[in-house]
């Protein structure tokens, strides 16, 4: 949620005139394409952790942009996240790029496969949602005014560790080790209840499950210390944090303000080689947030594939500020 | 034949990469209500085991997926699920089916959607409940959970799972029952008699009194 404050307005205001620049890049066949009805809930929900090729998305793909609009589409959708959530997203999208090198260049996967749509009107005041996606990544912002929301949102990778121009990269690391260390400050008692004793292999709130709450398990943050309720909360932070700054910090202290009440449950191995993903999977359930971090058999190695989902269960696709 | 050799080798590699492979998901979700459990089960073969799925599900071989299949193979699942409540085995209702192309099955992507709901009885405050799923077991990778029920009279205690999921028990509590709720409504039923036939014995016994009186 965003806050009341002249920043809040300003992020707002910046975004608007984001979507109205990347708009007034497209011809009219293009703008057709990219623009939905705010009500249109079908385009709502169309969004998955599969290629478009197996899910076929809506809106303009990258790869259908020229150049002056694709920097457009970007600074658009740098806008409305914080330069870290920018950063992830592209590692993300160059990740698809790298799997599509490593499978003989599958016209599955790649950065031009990665869609962008706008529900409604691009408002100051009015709500309006913007949607970017494709293999492995589902953002839907939904703004409303001075508030906005980032969820349902999905983030994944694959490969969960590459190099690209001599640098490593892990898009999901953080989610992955700061999950580890927070683990590894629970004491024995705080482990057990934490340490789920079933294997858990996939999402089970994932593309096609709004709407849903199941039953919280494991350890309460109620029975955690001020440090690792602190940790919890910068594990959080990895999703809550892709928002743009101002948003980010209305979001994490609505979830601050309900972390006693938030609870960890871990499934799968308790340690990781460093520099790695590990292959257990978590999930973080509060009364207006649900995190899961899930790696994945698919392709072989569960630490080189990882699926993650953000929900608010109170407020998915800003229900709360679009309610009549 | 060398470009079909690759074909077939970038489809095996998009496989590997994207779709489900060698397991069956098969994820449940349960409802709470008072005096019914609702639940949706849904069911997602992987690649390397089409082939297997299929053949429970298309029966005469023709490739296609009838409604009396989609059915058939819905009672088959329902089959081998199993569930008790405080000790009881209610009889499990087909609900509703959903099944997807074929194609996309074929692929890895296919959700089978089945939801199935159960009535139970008894006016117990502790319940207990037990869901067994034993469909494909050698394939299978089972989820399940419990929703937050939306009644406010219910509150879940405590969930166990063994290792794989296949076996799930649920403690629940249960305030004002259907049993509760109806011996209040036949209270409440008979109290109102009680006043009705007052009031007429009343009435009766005033207009005899007046009767008395004027003879």
């Amino acid at each position: 949620m965003l806050a009341g404050t002249a920043a809040a307005q300003t992020a707002t205001a910046r975004i608007v005139a984001a979507a109205n620049t990347f708009l007034s890049t497209l011809d009219e066949k293009q703008r057709k394409s990219v623009v939905f009805a705010f009500d249109d809930d079908k385009q709502r929900v169309r969004w998955s952790n599969l290629p478009v090729r197996m899910v076929p998305r809506a809106g303009l793909s990258m790869g259908e942009l020229s150049g002056s609009q694709r920097s457009a589409a970007l600074a658009l959708l740098s806008s409305a996240l914080s330069r870290r959530g920018f950063e992830k997203v592209q590692q993300i999208v160059d990740g698809d790029e790298v799997l599509k090198g490593n499978e003989g260049n599958n016209p599955m996967f790649g950065k031009d496969l990665f869609y962008l749509s706008i529900l409604g009107t691009p408002s100051e005041k009015n709500p309006w949602m913007l949607q970017f996606g494709g293999h492995h990544l589902a953002l839907n912002i939904t703004i409303a005014g001075e508030q906005g929301i980032l969820t349902p949102s999905l983030t994944a990778a694959q490969p969960a560790l590459y190099t690209l121009n001599g640098k490593t990269i892990r898009p999901l690391g953080q989610e992955n080790d700061k999950a580890f260390a927070l683990l590894a400050a629970l004491d024995e008692t705080q482990k057990k209840q934490a340490i789920l004793n079933y294997r858990v292999a996939d999402l089970v709130l994932g593309p096609g499950q709004d709407g849903k709450t199941i039953q919280p398990e494991g350890l309460k943050a109620s029975a955690m210390n001020d440090k690792q309720r602190g940790m919890l909360l910068d594990v959080i932070s990895e999703w809550a944090g892709i928002a743009h700054d101002s948003a980010a910090a209305a979001r994490m202290a609505e979830i601050k303000a309900g972390i006693g009440e938030t609870w960890f449950a871990w499934s799968g191995p308790t340690t990781a080689t460093p520099g790695h993903n590990g292959s257990a999977y978590y999930r973080i359930q509060g009364p207006n947030l649900v995190i899961e971090y899930a790696p994945q058999k698919l392709g072989g190695d569960p630490t080189m594939h990882v699926h993650t989902i953000y929900r608010d269960p109170t407020n998915d696709y800003g229900r709360k500020f679009t309610a009549k | 034949m060398m470009t079909r050799l690759a074909l077939i080798s970038l489809v095996c590699l998009s496989f590997a990469s994207a779709h489900r492979l060698d397991e069956y998901l098969q994820a449940t979700t349960i409802s709470l209500q008072k005096d019914r459990v609702q639940a949706q089960i849904r069911l997602t073969p992987g690649v390397a085991v089409y082939s297997s799925v299929m053949a429970l599900i298309d029966t005469d071989r023709d490739g296609a997926i009838s409604s009396e299949e989609e059915r058939g193979y819905a009672r088959r699942v329902l089959d081998d699920l199993s569930l008790t409540v405080d000790g009881d085995h209610p009889k499990l209702k087909l609900v509703s089916t959903t099944f997807p192309e074929v194609g996309a099955i074929k692929e890895g992507l296919g959700e089978i959607q089945i939801d199935f709901a159960a009535d139970v009885g008894g006016h117990r405050f502790e319940r207990r409940l037990v869901f067994e799923n034993h469909h494909q077991a050698p394939i299978a990778s089972y989820l399940v959970n419990c929703l937050i029920p939306s009644d406010p009279d219910i509150r879940v205690t405590r969930q166990n799972r063994n290792f794989g999921q296949s076996v799930y028990q649920l403690d629940y509590l249960q305030r004002g029952s259907q049993s509760s709720s109806t011996y209040a409504a036949w209270l409440a039923g008979v109290g109102g008699l009680m006043v009705a036939w007052l009031a007429i014995w009343t009435t009766t016994r005033a207009c005899r009194d007046r009767s008395s009186l004027s003879a």
